[in-house]
């Protein structure tokens, strides 16, 4: 049945050596004065990841002549899933490792590539993804950023929210409307690379309830954006957001951002735990093993050339639900302890995330809605 | 296409063909379903998992999956198992029908043995029987005709029944390599297997029901909570038969005895959430008897009770991590 095909995939033998290798570079690397965290969006900083690039792990299922290490989906999975699990800061390449370049190695130009591949791999060129507005979430058909066409370029004009790191990154991939899509709501639709630190191209930042300030509004005022920075072909946008989903929706990020929870737990709990803190412990754990199986499966599907867009939903949408409980039962299982206790302070920090866990890149409810269309319902 | 495959969709088309529910509904009032029985042994599925049966334990473990897919009414998983260790055992080579048990004690004066062992599918029906207990491993075979048998049945209806022995048996030289916590995973992860196929089952006949089913006009399957409770129960079997799979795919490895653990836990936990959503989509019809939908939810509710619960195979996991220690926990999410 569509939907469900997860097949049973290993790892291939390099990816001990490998997970071996990571570890070696977190000890030398990982900056240790933060608490660390599992979240994929925490932790921006450009030091560690160019020391990332240096090593080869950016960019590394990308060909050669573009500064990548063409190496398997597998590699760069033991590559991320080790960072994750020890909660390094990530959040900086992230999104140009895990979408903006593929977008650009499967639409873009040979010069586009040339040109914004390399410095993604080297670490030090980040990018912002450009798909939600005030007016358009979980519809993502409906943004309003409108992209005039002019001589050389388009003059870009609207505003984009929830943008994360886009007052510390290079580039945002805006989706924008070209033209009206008329009867068809998926027409008209391009996307665009905006230089954020281009003439009419304002950052403001969005407190969340955690305090934090990673997020953003970015507003484009008459922005010029020349031809060549177009992505694909003009109004083929839908098409192209779309297929970045199956690599934004399967990976180990989208159940691994409490983890460190469940670390801390094991760790407050000691040796002697009782049944039922076993049982938690036990449970979770099981759960995060199976959920590592089937995002597995699903860069063996990607590896393949395939587009999994419905098990990388299920992946997603099991995995938050994961991310979300995993806080919830650990707090009841833990011994009591202070709230300057390392278990209590991760605690903290990952429940006051834990909304964004089943909102970002697809809500809970859209997704289930893309599980729906897999099973033939809709 | 592999003989693995060839197995399973001759497996798939047998079951289908013998397994209504006419046969299912004899089967639960505690008659034995002998022909077909008859019809599997024929075709060789029961030493699937011997050496000289040409198959292997993955192979004997996808079986059972096809097997849960139609809530096949014998006891092929003891079968299964029974033979793979008898031909581990260098026992002579037994193609009747046998069930398997594992005794928690034994006593043994001289050559004989006085033994109680409870559970056992389809004892009633049986030839012979198996059972190992202890470390060392002992297997031990008796004959059904020497045994005392009183009949029970599990929550689904299966024949689950209580022997007593006393006497002398046959014994086989036990393999060194098996030790009877091995033979109670195998047999929680043919608990995990059939339980798999089930879920397959459950979620097929839930899509087709609130595909056909019309209410306000439009067939239910139409609503967006329906759908939504469709997608939850669709995670629920596609985790189950992932891990499911995993553990089969870890049988030789040193992983086996945590994915197995995980496996049983996971599907269980998976079993009881299925088992609900199917039966509020299917509204009052699947609360009938009449309905083929209880066959398959009220195997699931007992499946999950067999060879440990949930909570049994978690805190396994659990105490296992809390030893190694926090730092050494993604060692063994990992495998590494």
């Amino acid at each position: 049945m569509e939907g469900l095909r997860f097949d049973s995939i290993g790892l291939p033998p390099e990816a001990d050596a490998l997970r071996r290798d990571v570890r070696a570079f977190l000890q030398a690397h990982q900056p240790r004065d933060a608490l660390p965290d599992s979240d994929f969006n925490h932790g921006h900083d450009p030091q560690f990841s160019r020391a990332l690039g240096q090593r080869g792990w950016i960019g590394m299922t990308w060909p050669r002549q573009y500064g990548g290490g063409e190496r398997s989906f597998f590699e760069r999975y033991v590559v991320t899933e080790e960072l994750l699990a020890a909660g390094a800061p990530v959040s900086a390449h992230w999104i140009a490792d895990r979408q903006s370049g593929p977008l650009l190695l499967r639409y873009g130009t040979q010069a586009q590539r040339a040109r914004f591949l390399p410095p993604i791999t080297r670490g030090e060129s980040y990018f912002s993804i450009g798909m939600s507005e005030p007016d358009s979430g979980s519809d993502l058909a409906s943004v309003r950023t409108s992209a005039r066409a002019v001589n050389g370029g388009y003059v870009v004009n609207g505003t984009k929210v929830w943008t994360t790191d886009a007052h510390r990154n290079h580039f945002i991939i805006a989706l924008v409307r070209t033209e009206s899509g008329g009867e068809n709501r998926h027409a008209g639709l391009t996307q665009l690379i905006v230089d954020l630190h281009s003439d009419g191209v304002q950052v403001r930042p969005i407190r969340n309830m955690a305090g934090d300030a990673d997020f953003n509004e970015v507003v484009f005022t008459d922005c010029f954006v020349p031809d060549d920075q177009l992505v694909g072909r003009a109004g083929n946008g839908w098409e192209q957001v779309t297929s970045e989903l199956s690599y934004e929706r399967s990976g180990p990020e989208r159940f691994l951002s409490s983890f460190r929870v469940l670390v801390e737990l094991v760790r407050v709990v000691g040796p002697a735990p009782t049944e039922h803190q076993a049982a938690v412990i036990g449970r979770l754990a099981g759960h995060l093993m199976t959920l590592r199986q089937m995002s597995i499966s699903v860069a063996g599907m990607l590896q393949a050339g395939l587009s999994p867009a419905v098990e990388a939903a299920l992946v997603k949408a099991l995995g938050n639900d994961f991310e979300k409980e995993l806080p919830e039962i650990a707090r009841l299982a833990a011994p009591h302890v202070g709230d300057d206790h390392r278990f209590r302070a991760t605690l903290a920090q990952t429940l006051l995330h834990a909304p964004a866990f089943t909102i970002r890149g697809g809500t809970r409810e859209i997704l289930r809605g893309v599980i729906a269309r897999g099973l033939g319902l809709r | 296409m592999d003989t693995t495959q060839l197995i399973l969709d001759t497996a798939q088309k047998m079951f289908a063909d013998h397994c209504d529910k006419a046969l299912l509904d004899r089967a639960e009032q505690g008659h034995y379903a002998a022909q077909l029985w008859d019809v599997v042994a024929e075709n060789g599925l029961p030493q699937l998992a011997t050496s000289a049966g040409g198959g292997s334990l993955s192979d004997a473990f996808l079986l059972l999956r096809v097997a849960g897919r139609h809530a096949l009414p014998l006891a092929l998983a003891e079968a299964l198992i029974a033979n793979h260790l008898m031909g581990a055992s260098h026992c002579e080579a037994f193609s009747g029908r046998i069930s398997l048990g594992i005794a928690d004690s034994h006593s043994a004066e001289g050559g004989e043995v006085n033994v109680a062992l409870v559970g056992v599918p389809w004892a009633r029906a049986m030839e012979r029987i198996c059972y190992v207990i202890g470390d060392p491993l002992e297997v031990v075979i008796l004959d059904v005709s020497d045994c005392e048998i009183t009949q029970h049945t599990n929550m689904a209806g299966e024949a689950r029944d209580e022997v007593r022995f006393l006497g002398i048996p046959r014994r086989c030289s036990a393999p060194e390599s098996i030790d009877v916590t091995h033979v109670f995973e195998l047999m929680a992860l043919s608990r995990a297997a059939l339980m798999s196929g089930a879920l397959e089952r459950v979620l097929g006949l839930t899509i087709d029901y609130a595909k056909e089913r019309k209410q306000f006009g439009r067939p239910i399957g139409g609503f967006q909570a329906i759908q939504h409770t469709l997608a939850v129960l669709a995670g629920q079997v596609a985790a189950a038969l992932r891990a499911t799979d995993a553990a089969i795919a870890a049988l030789g490895s040193p992983h086996f005895s945590v994915q197995v653990a995980v496996a049983k836990a996971r599907v269980g936990e998976a079993a009881g959430i299925a088992a609900e959503i199917a039966h509020q989509v299917h509204g009052a019809m699947g609360f009938t008897h009449e309905h083929q939908l209880h066959h398959f939810t009220r195997r699931l509710l007992a499946w999950r009770d067999e060879y440990g619960r949930e909570t049994f195979w978690q805190q396994r996991i659990g105490k296992q991590i809390a030893q190694r220690g926090a730092d050494a926990l993604w060692d063994l999410v990992v495998g590494a």
